[in-house]
């Protein structure tokens, strides 16, 4: 099998990256507020495993943080919409993975996260879809207690 | 924009997939029914622009990373932990 494509980008926030093109994960629908964007890298700090920037390949100035939302909120189950498993073929639970976006207010006194509209990846076809929860008890901004931050290592994104 | 005139049960088509039918009118209040392919979001606009904002508040918060601070490629992330309750699929 031929060896994966090397790229690189020159992002703002991480610098140079070097990836393979393997491991782009391809949002077909753009994300809200980006809907240009298209091809995302998942990148962590080493020092910060628990938070996750979806990184534009497109836009190197864009750089999503995201995070595993039963790390804070073990007790979340969205109800995916019918047109996310659809468009993006979830078939098993094996299949996918959500994260979601953490905000970090501007004071850095706060972060929330937005359980409303969760981050879908199909782990098998690398496409990911940003779906909204209407009607679900879920915020866009559900506060993230400090106390468990501090428990998991999860400081504010640098 | 364009602006058309529809009377309750007349519908208008955007592309060859959506229809949108006014299905009731109340004083200062439509009803709208959406048929859409499965794989469109029908949302409120309002919901939409949230999301948008708080992306984009998301997107610009935080300070530059530190030059040389090691980062890792998450090539491969991992499903749901088997452990925790499967995220339930609504019809």
């Amino acid at each position: 099998m031929e060896s994966p494509r090397m790229m690189t980008v020159e992002t703002s926030r991480f610098g140079e990256v070097t990836f393979a093109e393997t491991d782009l994960f391809e949002f077909p629908w753009g994300l809200p507020g980006f809907a240009d964007q298209r091809r995302f890298l998942a990148l962590s700090l080493a020092e910060q495993p628990s938070f996750i920037w979806l990184q534009s390949v497109d836009d190197p100035k864009l750089a999503l943080p995201v995070a595993d939302p039963w790390q804070i909120f073990p007790d979340y189950e969205p109800r995916m919409p019918a047109y996310a498993t659809e468009a993006l073929d979830v078939r098993g639970a094996e299949d996918f993975t959500i994260l979601c976006v953490v905000v970090v207010t501007k004071d850095a006194e706060e972060m929330t996260m937005n359980l409303m509209a969760p981050v879908i990846i199909n782990l098998k076809t690398r496409r990911a879809r940003q779906v909204m929860l209407e009607n679900s008890p879920y915020s866009v901004r559900t506060v993230i207690p400090r106390k468990h931050l501090e428990a998991q290592g999860t400081a504010q994104p640098a | 924009m364009l602006v058309l005139s529809r009377k309750v049960n007349q519908s208008i088509m955007v592309g060859d997939n959506v229809r949108v039918v006014v299905v009731a009118v109340d004083r200062d209040q439509v009803k709208l029914g959406i048929e859409a392919p499965r794989e469109i979001a029908v949302h409120r606009s309002e919901i939409y622009e949230e999301i948008q904002r708080s992306n984009r508040s998301a997107a610009a918060a935080g300070a530059p990373v530190a030059a040389g601070a090691p980062v890792v490629t998450r090539a491969a992330l991992q499903p749901r932990k088997k452990s925790q309750k499967p995220a339930k699929k609504s019809e």
